[in-house]
């Protein structure tokens, strides 16, 4: 697979060049759209959860100081996800015109879209980093070496998923309006609007007896990572997050198993 | 080194006419339990070889499998059984425009087809200034693609379907658009790219030019292949063959 990808390195960078070009094209802000967009969601849910529903004051109980700033550096990473997904699924079926007419290896296209998601997000998260400076939140340095790491297991994640929506879009469009679904609910399985203590570390005895199911699912792993480079105790469990490795490794496979068996039909399909 | 540019042996490829493509219509018809596809033969058991630097056309009537034949050349659709080898580069120019991305202008077309078929950014660049001489179209080259009639696209097709450095150029009914002045010049480069060694595989309705571009041609007829043979003599069988159903159905009307 890389060895073929590597072969059509400049084809790659053409299309993502395109790819981030053609995003914000005819928007006044442009590229500024990546900082605007989770900031504007960074002010939503603060007003909602911290000032209507008081997750704020339960919160200082778990020490998280700067509610705004926790939302943001889960906010993120989730966004980066959540767009992934969305234009995973149609990363194949929005390329039928090319697709329906030369052949060239059509991972490509999810490819593409990991890396301009990418590029979207450094600077995204980067603010995080500037943000925390500023209001004076300390940074875990020896976490924050790790963020490539933390950045790459959640690619992989990413790419594995976008494997498989991108070519299960293509025979069956409902694919698309699943995903849509299910990033709404997956959203709040993750530790993004509430700190992951409230898990952990809960005096509700169904919360503790079902910490375990939470922590099935790898996203909200990955974004304790995250949250772990400013918040300390915000980090799930070790044993979970070689268990989150293990799952990406293995949702990776499946996607690419399940893509280069359904590829075959692709060009007939789509 | 092999002599031929491309082998086809006992090619077949079904399609599966879908019902309904969304998930309700796949559950529904699996709880009615009908069939979920009808199966439909577009090539059936075709095998034929192409020698490298031959002109090779494929003849036959809309439907007979011609499309779905270029599609299995080019890999884009998979074949069923059978097997094709295929010696060298293909630059397969299918339809009008085929590859060409209606938000991105002529010249980020160019550099996305190139890289398409692999070239690296020397050699694109290289490359840019001939296709953009050849296709004439100088004055819309930052336009977007969309904004361009067919004869435009098609010149912008066959320009760069020919500079990409490939041994085997896949021509179908590109050339029935554009100006007579482009098509001569579309015939006169393939003459060119013929006798400088290339394997070129046309479809084409149009059957007068191809007397002179081709050397072999194959008639194809509802997804089999009807013969192989020398040029003329195949393009007079199958006009004669035309004009034969002509007349019984005249006859039986009459």
């Amino acid at each position: 697979m890389f060895a073929d990808i590597m072969k059509y390195k400049e084809l790659l960078y053409f299309l993502v060049h395109k790819e981030v070009r053609i995003r914000y094209r005819n928007s006044f802000f442009g590229f500024f759209w990546t900082l605007l967009e989770p900031l504007g969601l960074m002010v939503i849910y603060t007003i909602v959860f911290s000032l209507i529903l008081n997750v704020d004051d339960s919160a200082k109980g778990q020490n998280i100081d700067h509610y705004f700033l926790y939302v943001l550096s889960g906010l993120i990473p989730w966004t980066f996800f959540n767009n992934s997904m969305k234009k995973g699924t149609k990363a194949l079926s929005g390329s039928s015109s090319l697709i329906k007419k030369v052949y060239f290896p059509r991972e490509i296209f999810p490819v593409t879209m990991l890396l301009s998601n990418l590029v979207n997000f450094i600077p995204a998260f980067a603010l995080v980093i500037a943000v925390a400076l500023i209001v004076g939140q300390p940074i875990y340095w020896d976490q924050l070496a790790l963020l490539p790491a933390f950045i790459l297991l959640q690619s992989v994640f990413i790419l594995g998923l976008a494997f498989l929506v991108s070519v299960l879009n293509v025979f069956y469009r409902d694919v698309e309006f699943i995903t849509n679904l299910l990033l709404r609910g997956w959203m709040y399985l993750c530790p993004i609007i509430y700190p992951i203590s409230f898990v952990t570390e809960s005096n509700n005895a169904m919360i503790q007896q079902f910490e375990w199911l939470y922590f099935l699912n790898p996203m909200a792993v990955i974004i304790s990572l995250y949250h772990g480079i400013l918040y300390q105790g915000q980090t799930a469990p070790l044993e979970y997050v070689g268990y989150s490795i293990g799952i990406t490794l293995l949702v990776f496979i499946i996607g690419w198993v399940v893509f280069k068996r359904l590829n075959r039909r692709v060009g007939e399909v789509i | 080194m092999t002599m031929e540019a491309i082998v086809v042996n006992n090619l077949t490829k079904h399609f599966r006419k879908a019902y309904d493509k969304t998930l309700k219509g796949y559950f529904i018809s699996l709880i009615k339990r009908e069939k979920r596809y009808k199966e439909f033969t577009a090539l059936n058991d075709v095998s034929f070889s192409i020698k490298k630097g031959e002109s090779f056309a494929i003849i036959g009537k809309n439907g007979a499998g011609k499309s779905t034949l270029f599609k299995t050349l080019s890999g884009i659709i998979y074949p069923d059984s059978g097997d094709i080898q295929i010696n060298g580069k293909v630059a397969p120019l299918i339809e009008l425009g085929a590859g060409l991305s209606r938000d991105l202008t002529g010249a980020e077309n160019i550099r996305l087809n190139c890289a398409i078929f692999g070239l690296d950014k020397e050699r694109i660049e290289e490359v840019y200034p001939k296709i953009v001489e050849f296709s004439e179209l100088e004055e819309f080259i930052h336009t977007p693609v969309k904004f361009y009639s067919s004869g435009m696209k098609a010149r912008l097709g066959f320009s760069i379907a020919i500079h990409i450095d490939a041994d085997i150029i896949l021509i179908d009914e590109v050339l029935a658009v554009g100006d007579k002045d482009f098509k001569k010049k579309c015939y006169a480069k393939m003459e060119e790219l013929r006798d400088s060694g290339k394997t070129l595989v046309i479809v084409s309705h149009s059957l007068k030019p191809l007397r002179k571009i081709c050397d072999r041609a194959l008639i194809l007829e509802r997804g089999k292949v009807v013969e192989i043979g020398e040029i003329n003599e195949m393009i007079d069988k199958y006009q004669d063959e035309k004009k034969e159903k002509k007349a019984k159905k005249n006859k039986k009307g009459a």
